[in-house]
Order: C-alpha cells, then sequence, then structure tokens
C-alpha cells in the first residue's frame, strides 16, 4: 500500500496513553461539584435579572469542563473540535434569530396573555 | 505505523490494534481517526436535535416568565440537584473507565463502567419519582393539565416543555445506557485492549453528551 | 492500466466489474460497495421521481379548467402535498448525493470505499423505510397539509398525516448518516498527493451539502417528532389556544428547510463544476472560488430561514435581517456562474446531451437565483408571497438547476457506471423536449403569480386560465421529454456500444480507472500528482497519467 504522503491528522488525534494520571478527572468532578452547588444556592434566590445569566454561565463552564476534559477535546484533532463549535455556533444563531423576532414584534401578534415585547412598539 | 504518543505501545498490543484495520482504511490512525470525527459529527447532530426544544423553552419562558417561574418553583430542588449530581459522578466514573482501559486495567474499567450504569439507572428511578408525582398532581402536558395551584396562562406549556425535554433526556440516558452494557459485555469478552479501545471512547463520548443536556436542563427547568 | 481512448484502440468493456463481481439478489442486499448501493439509489429515487411526477401531472391537468376538471377540491389538497413530500423528500434531497455521491465520491479521492460502508448500507435501508412510511401514508388516503405541514393545521387535521411524518423523520435520520460518512471519508480517504486544493469540484460540493445535512437535518427530525406528539396526545406546543405559537412551527420548519433547498442545490452545482471543465477542455476558471463559494452557500444558508414567513407575523426587524441575509447568499451563486462561464469562455466546447443540460442549467438558475433575490425584498414579496411567481422560483431551481444537475450527472457518468454509451442524437432530442418544455412550464406560472394566481388553490378566476393551459401543455413536454430519456438509457444499457475507459476524455480521477470500475475501484491506489480538472490545450501532447 502507498505510504501517506501527507501528514495525517491522525498522529494529533490519539489521546495519550496514560499520558497524565486520573487526577485530573477528579480535580475537575470536584470543580463541576463545586458548581453544582454555587448554581442551585444562586438560582432559588431572587436576584433579579441576574437570575439567569448567571445560571447559564456556570452552566455553560460546566459545559466547558466536560467537553474539554472529560471529553478530551483538549487533546483532540482539529476537525473534531470544529465541528462541535459549529454546531453550537448554529444552535445560538437559531434561538438569537427567533428572538430577533419575539423580541420586536408587535403586541398584537403575541399569543394572548403574554406581556407586550421589550422592543419599540411597531 | 504505531500510534503517535510517548508511551508506545507493547508488541501484543500494537499487533490487536493492527487486528481490527478494516480493509478499505490505510492506517490505523486513519480509521481512529475517521471514527472519532463521525462520533462527534454525531454528537454535533444531537446538539440540534435537543436545541429545538430549548428553542422551544426560550421562546415560552419569555411569552410566559410569571407562569414559567410559578411552575419551576413546584419542581423538586432536591431530587433535580441529587440527579444532577449523580449525572456528574457517572460522566467521571465513565471517563476513569475509558482510561482504565486504555492503560489496560481492565476489571477496574469494567467496575467503573458498572457504576456508570448503575448511575443511569439511578436517574432513571428518581425521574421516575418524578414524573409520578406529576401524574398524581395534574402537572401534565396540554390537554391533560389540571394542577389547580397554577392557572396563569402558560401553565400547560411549561409542563409540556418539561415533559419533552426530559422525556427526550430520559430517552438519551437508556439509549446511551444500553451502549454502555454493549461496551461492558465486549468489555469482559476481553475485546478491548491498550492497542483497541475505541468502542469504550465512543461510549463514554455518547454518555458525556447526555450529562452535558443535563448540565443546561436543570437549571432551566428547576432553578430560575 | 487505463489511459484516455485514442484513435486506434477499441474500447474495453472490462470482463469482470462490480456490476458481476458477485450473484445474486442477496449480494446486492447485503453489499457493502458504494457503487452497488448507488445503483439501488438509482432505481429507488427514480421510482419516487415518476410517483411524484405523476402527481404533478395530476396538478397540471386539473389546473386546465378555471373550475373542478378531474377531482375534487380535497383531492386537490393531497395531491400538491403528496408532489411536495414526495418529489422534495424522496427525490431532491437524496438523489445527486445518494447516485452520485456514492458512485463517484470514493473513486475521485482515490479509495476503496466510503469511510463506513455498512452505515451507508443502512442509510440506503432508512431511505427504503422512510419512503415506505409515506408509500403507507398514501395508501391510507393522503394528507393535505401541504409538503410545509404548518401548524396548527398539521396539527388537527383528520388526513393520515402520522405515517407521513414519521417516515419524513426516518429519511433524515438517512440523510444525517449519508452526510456524516461523506464528510469523515473527504477527511480520512483521500489518496496520496491529493490536498484539498486538488480535489475536484463535486467533492467540494458534496462536502458542503454534507455539512448542512449533519448539522440542519436533527432540527427538521425534532419538528415533525413534536407535530406528531401534538397529533397523538394533544399537547399544545404549537396550538394557539393552549397559548402555543404557530409561528414558532415555522421558525423550527424553516431552520432546516431553508438550508435543506441548498442541500438540493449544491450537489447539482458540485455536478455542473466537474461536467463543465470536462465539455469545455479546458481548466475550471477560479477553482478556489467555486470551492470556498460552496462552503459560503452551506453557511450562509442557515441564517436566511425567515425570508419564508415575511407575512407570517415576524416582526419587521427580523424581516429586514433575513432579506439582507438571503441577498448575500446571492453573492456566491452569482460567484459561481461567472466562474461557469469563464471556463466556457474560449474552451473547446463539446456539444452534447450533457452540454445542452448546462446551458440550461446555467439560464435557469440565473433567472430562478434572480427571481430569489426578487422574492427576498420584503414588500415585493408581499405581493408574490404564496402566489405562482414563488411556486415559479423554486421550480426554476429544482427543476431548472436540481434536475439539469441530475440529468447532467446521468449522462456524463453513465459510461462510467456501466460501461456503454447512449444515442447522442436522441439525447439532444430529449434535451430539447425538457428545456424547452421547463420554460413553456414555469414561465407562464411566474406570470399568473405575478397578475395574483395564489398557489395551492384548487380554482381560480378565468383569467388565469390561459396561463395555466400552456403551462399544462408545457408540462406534458417535459413529460415526453422525460420519457424518452428513460428509454434510450434503458436501451443503451442493454444494447449501446461499448463506453471505454473515458470516453469524454475527462481530466476527472475517477475516468482512471475501467468503466464500470472493478469492485475494489482501482487495481492500484491512484497517486495524485496534478490539478484537478487539468486540460491539455489541443494540439498538445495528451499527458497520459498510468497508474
Amino acid at each position: 500500500m502507498a505510504q501517506d504522503a501527507h501528514p495525517s491528522p491522525a498522529a494529533k488525534d490519539a489521546p495519550h496513553a496514560g499520558g497524565h494520571g486520573i487526577g485530573r478527572y477528579i480535580a475537575v468532578w470536584a470543580i463541576l461539584l463545586v458548581l453544582t452547588i454555587t448554581t442551585v444556592a444562586t438560582g432559588r434566590q431572587d436576584l433579579g435579572w441576574v437570575n439567569l445569566p448567571l445560571a447559564l454561565t456556570i452552566a455553560c463552564i460546566k459545559a466547558t469542563l466536560v467537553v474539554l476534559f472529560f471529553m478530551h477535546m483538549s487533546e483532540s484533532a482539529g476537525a473534531n473540535r470544529l465541528v462541535f463549535v459549529v454546531s453550537l455556533v448554529f444552535v445560538l444563531v437559531m434561538i438569537f434569530g427567533v428572538f430577533g423576532d419575539l423580541w420586536t414584534r408587535a403586541p398584537m401578534t403575541l399569543p394572548s396573555g403574554s406581556p407586550s415585547t421589550l422592543g419599540p412598539e411597531l | 505505523m504505531s500510534s503517535s504518543d510517548a508511551h508506545a505501545l507493547s508488541p501484543a498490543h500494537e499487533a490487536d490494534r493492527q487486528r481490527h484495520l478494516a480493509h478499505h482504511f490505510d492506517t490505523m490512525d486513519t480509521q481512529e481517526y475517521a471514527v472519532r470525527l463521525a462520533m462527534w459529527l454525531f454528537l454535533g447532530t444531537e446538539v440540534l436535535l435537543f436545541a429545538g426544544l430549548f428553542l422551544g423553552y426560550t421562546v415560552y419562558r419569555h411569552f410566559y416568565h410569571e407562569t414559567f417561574h410559578e411552575a419551576s418553583r413546584t419542581l423538586s430542588i432536591v431530587l433535580g440537584t441529587t440527579n444532577t449530581i449523580v449525572l456528574i459522578t457517572s460522566s467521571l466514573t465513565v471517563a476513569l473507565a475509558y482510561w482504565a482501559v486504555k492503560t489496560g486495567k481492565n476489571g477496574l474499567g469494567a467496575f467503573l463502567l458498572v457504576v456508570t450504569i448503575l448511575c443511569a439507572c439511578g436517574f432513571l428511578v428518581i425521574k421516575g419519582f418524578e414524573y409520578h408525582h406529576k401524574f398524581e398532581e395534574g402537572m401534565l402536558p396540554g390537554q391533560f393539565y389540571h394542577y389547580a395551584e397554577i392557572t396563569g396562562p402558560g401553565a400547560n406549556l411549561y409542563f409540556t416543555i418539561y415533559f419533552l425535554t426530559t422525556g427526550l433526556h430520559a430517552f438519551h440516558v437508556i439509549v446511551g445506557m444500553s451502549v454502555l452494557i454493549w461496551v461492558l459485555a465486549r468489555l469482559l469478552k476481553g475485546h478491548f485492549s491498550p492497542g483497541y479501545y475505541y468502542p469504550v471512547e465512543l461510549g463514554a463520548l455518547y454518555w458525556h453528551l447526555v450529562d452535558l443536556v443535563w448540565i443546561f436542563l436543570f437549571p432551566l427547568l428547576y432553578l430560575i | 492500466m487505463s489511459q484516455s481512448s485514442d484513435a486506434e484502440a477499441a474500447p474495453v468493456y472490462p470482463a469482470v466489474n462490480y456490476l458481476n463481481a458477485d450473484r445474486g439478489v442477496w449480494s446486492w442486499l447485503s453489499t457493502l460497495d458504494h457503487k452497488r448501493i448507488a445503483l439501488m439509489y438509482l432505481v429507488s429515487v427514480l421510482f419516487f421521481f415518476l410517483i411524484g411526477g405523476i402527481f404533478a401531472m395530476a396538478i397540471r391537468l386539473e389546473l386546465l379548467t378555471p373550475g373542478p376538471t378531474i377531482m375534487s377540491a380535497n383531492t386537490y389538497n393531497r395531491m400538491f402535498t403528496l408532489h411536495g413530500v414526495v418529489m422534495i423528500f424522496m427525490f431532491m434531497i437524496p438523489a445527486i448525493p445518494g447516485v452520485f455521491g456514492n458512485f463517484c465520491l470514493p473513486l475521485m479521492l482515490g479509495a476503496k470505499d466510503v469511510a463506513f460502508p455498512r452505515l451507508n448500507l443502512l442509510s440506503l435501508y432508512l431511505y427504503w423505510t422512510g419512503s415506505l412510511l409515506a408509500v403507507t401514508a398514501m395508501a391510507m388516503g393522503g394528507l393535505d397539509t401541504g409538503w410545509t405541514f404548518y401548524a396548527p393545521y398539521s396539527t388537527t387535521t383528520p388526513t393520515t398525516v402520522f405515517p407521513a411524518l414519521l417516515g419524513v423523520f426516518i429519511l433524515g435520520f438517512s440523510s444525517i448518516l449519508t452526510g456524516l460518512n461523506f464528510i469523515v471519508t473527504i477527511h480520512t480517504m483521500r489518496a496520496p498527493g491529493l490536498g484539498w486544493m486538488r480535489l475536484q469540484l463535486f467533492v467540494w460540493g458534496i462536502y458542503a451539502t454534507s455539512i448542512i445535512q449533519v448539522l440542519a437535518t436533527p432540527v427538521i427530525g425534532l419538528t415533525v417528532m413534536l407535530v406528531g406528539i401534538e397529533r397523538i396526545g394533544g399537547f399544545g406546543l404549537f396550538d394557539p389556544t393552549k397559548g402555543g405559537d404557530p409561528v414558532l412551527f415555522q421558525h423550527m420548519f424553516w431552520f432546516y428547510s431553508h438550508p435543506a433547498v441548498y442541500i438540493m442545490v449544491l450537489p447539482s452545482m458540485a455536478v455542473v463544476s466537474d461536467a463543465i471543465a470536462a465539455f469545455s477542455r479546458k481548466n475550471i476558471f477560479g477553482y478556489k472560488m467555486i470551492a470556498y463559494s460552496s462552503l459560503g452557500i452551506a453557511f450562509v444558508g442557515f441564517f436566511a430561514w425567515g425570508h419564508h414567513m415575511f407575512v407570517s407575523g415576524q416582526s419587521p426587524f427580523d424581516n429586514g435581517a433575513f432579506a439582507a441575509i438571503s441577498m448575500l447568499v446571492g453573492v456566491f451563486t452569482a460567484i459561481k456562474v461567472f466562474n461557469w462561464v469563464g471556463t466556457l469562455y474560449r474552451g473547446a466546447i463539446a456539444v452534447t446531451a450533457p452540454f445542452v443540460y448546462i446551458c440550461g442549467f446555467l439560464f435557469f438558475i440565473v433567472f430562478g437565483g434572480m427571481t430569489g433575490i426578487a422574492v427576498a425584498t420584503v414588500s415585493l414579496d408581499v405581493h408574490w408571497h404564496d402566489t405562482y411567481f414563488v411556486v415559479a422560483h423554486f421550480h426554476f431551481i429544482m427543476v431548472g438547476a436540481v434536475i439539469m444537475g441530475f440529468l447532467i450527472a446521468l449522462h456524463y457518468w453513465f459510461p462510467k457506471m456501466f460501461g456503454k454509451k447512449y444515442n447522442e442524437g436522441w439525447g439532444m432530442v430529449a434535451a430539447s423536449f425538457i428545456v424547452l418544455g421547463f420554460i413553456a412550464t414555469f414561465i407562464p406560472q411566474f406570470l399568473a403569480g405575478n397578475a395574483g394566481m395564489p398557489r395551492r388553490y384548487y380554482m381560480y378566476p378565468e383569467r388565469f386560465e390561459a396561463l395555466n393551459v400552456a403551462s399544462t401543455a408545457g408540462a406534458s413536454l417535459l413529460a415526453i421529454g422525460f420519457v424518452i430519456v428513460l428509454i434510450y438509457l434503458i436501451y443503451a444499457l442493454v444494447r449501446g456500444p461499448i463506453a471505454g475507459d473515458n470516453p469524454w476524455d475527462s481530466g476527472g480521477i475517477e475516468w482512471m480507472t475501467t468503466s464500470p470500475p472493478p469492485k475494489e475501484n482501482f487495481h492500484e491506489t491512484p497517486i495524485i500528482d496534478r490539478d484537478p480538472h487539468s486540460y491539455q490545450k489541443r494540439g498538445e501532447e495528451v499527458e497520459h497519467v498510468v497508474i
């Protein structure tokens, strides 16, 4: 069989066998538990508008830790990272595209019983 | 071609690795890369699948802010937090199981997989309690909603979203559990070694996705 | 081992090739050979094209007169729904990737197969399963929601919606797995020396298509699942009486269905890029621009879905944003057209049936694309929305671009797949019927739509009758053209002259093996050391690449 003439991306992709011990996993797990306690403690308090962004921020930090370390994305090939990041980008596109609609709709077009839009009266 | 990590495989493990080379791939490096890329692509599709439901949550939360806030208070924060801790721990155990198999500790790996699967069962049992409570109280989706305490607009929608998101998530827990059981069966039969372990890796990746979805579901449904 | 055919050597048909390497029905149904899977897709998509075409003819016959013609109003609703569902989900989306992507992609990469052959077979079986479910819905009386399944009608109509929803869901899985397979194949199975910038443009187009398939399809899967759950459980997610928002359904539906139209058109453009270089016997003009514009369309196409919802109650702010982004997508297509025409310029054009289709394609994609920009203008779309203007616009792309692309692929790669040549004379006759019939069918629809004729309407005011009759006449010409193609291709299969390895003298890598190829594609892995689509100028010695 012919040799690979171009450097195989696979070479960078294989996570190092035993390159690091279990300490890293345990540390991440501990941080995740701390973050969970934090979000539970702050979530049920009434902090006004801060609640939502705070909860989402903590969730994002937890998710990042899981993706980088439990799922080994920190050692993974570029293509894998690109795939995951792009799918997240499109999720945000979907949510913000729809939100652009909701925020700026005229009040008459909103479902009955819902508060009027935050955006300008159109 | 041996793998590129600093600790090269022993000849026996390298031979085991090469045994699994499919005829249409040139090298095991390429095959492993391909399989991992495929798994990440699949995880990408799962992210977009749940995205639609998160969109539904966001939209109706925006429309019915008060009612959603009220309704989320009816969820048990104890059970929800327990489930979160259970899933995060199961993520740890499955990651450790992968590490164990990769470093030749098959027995430890099997034990950790069993713990992971038990955690999954625990999650489902707790979920079952929560669902049961909701059926009793009448906190049901759509036309079945008859919980007298919350009657604001959008109340039934909250529980529609609740059951759809947690239901789809629970379905994925079951699928993930089945995958891990299959991986465990193969591990017990001696299929894996430091030379060949990527099915364990892929099963673990799927399980981590299940955990990831819950990391977002939990605060959005239970807390805020 | 393979050389471009010259005058002295007679074309050779290899005695053992992928078609006869293994025998028996089960060897086909359990095959892992991407070429056999491609052929099974071909038979299947052609069958569903026929079904979709029958529904189309039913529509056109009904619209011959302003009042009832051959069916009731309820039946008519089912006809246009099933025409849309069958054509889009069972032909347009799977056809070019499933047939020509499967057949040509590994060949163009110098690979033995796709990355995951068993997954490939699973894709085919999922396609059959999903399609069977849709056929079941038809057999049980059909549905009348339109292929767009808008809630709350789709959640409440008593017609047979659920099997169709399930069918679409499973077809979506088939699409996702195919896309996944192709992406991994392109990343990992290129032959030595085949860097990204040496890939044939067909590969780039399939790559961009696969990205959309993987990322967009899960959303439609979820959406149809939600409609199904609401039908069965009365959950009210899109039901206004329970506080739901029907426009949310539209957002979710079109988030997939707009990128879906790029799933349909990008492979067709990919075919044209390859074929235009071959038939002008010239290096492609602007290789990088065409390659990157495919990715551009795939990416920006995800941001434009709201242009289907200008009059749905979506806010004017979003309307404007989506309008602007939709026009941006047009830029990428314009880049491609410019480069294709630049390839033709001063080329040594071989006027063949595929070339006639290429000409049709260029005309139709410019016309269809420009009317797309027109309907993307909010103020104009308020007038045109849900009229025949929109119907004509998207048929210009779906039929004028995508089906032309399919026919180009079918004719261009027919010798490669079957080792036989079809009759060019009949090819030109059919191409003329199809191109002219197409114009006769859809230009009247632009005029009717602009004059105010609504779409999906069973009866219409008498002043539109002449245009409708003209459109139906054109549709008949189209149908005749397709039938002629079918006849001479089948004849060529059975009695056609032997084609030889490379009857078009094309520079593609897939032509560097025998026609039909052996089961393992190449007798030795080819080593690629030249740019894609490279053609020598006439008069110079043609370079033989020996493998």
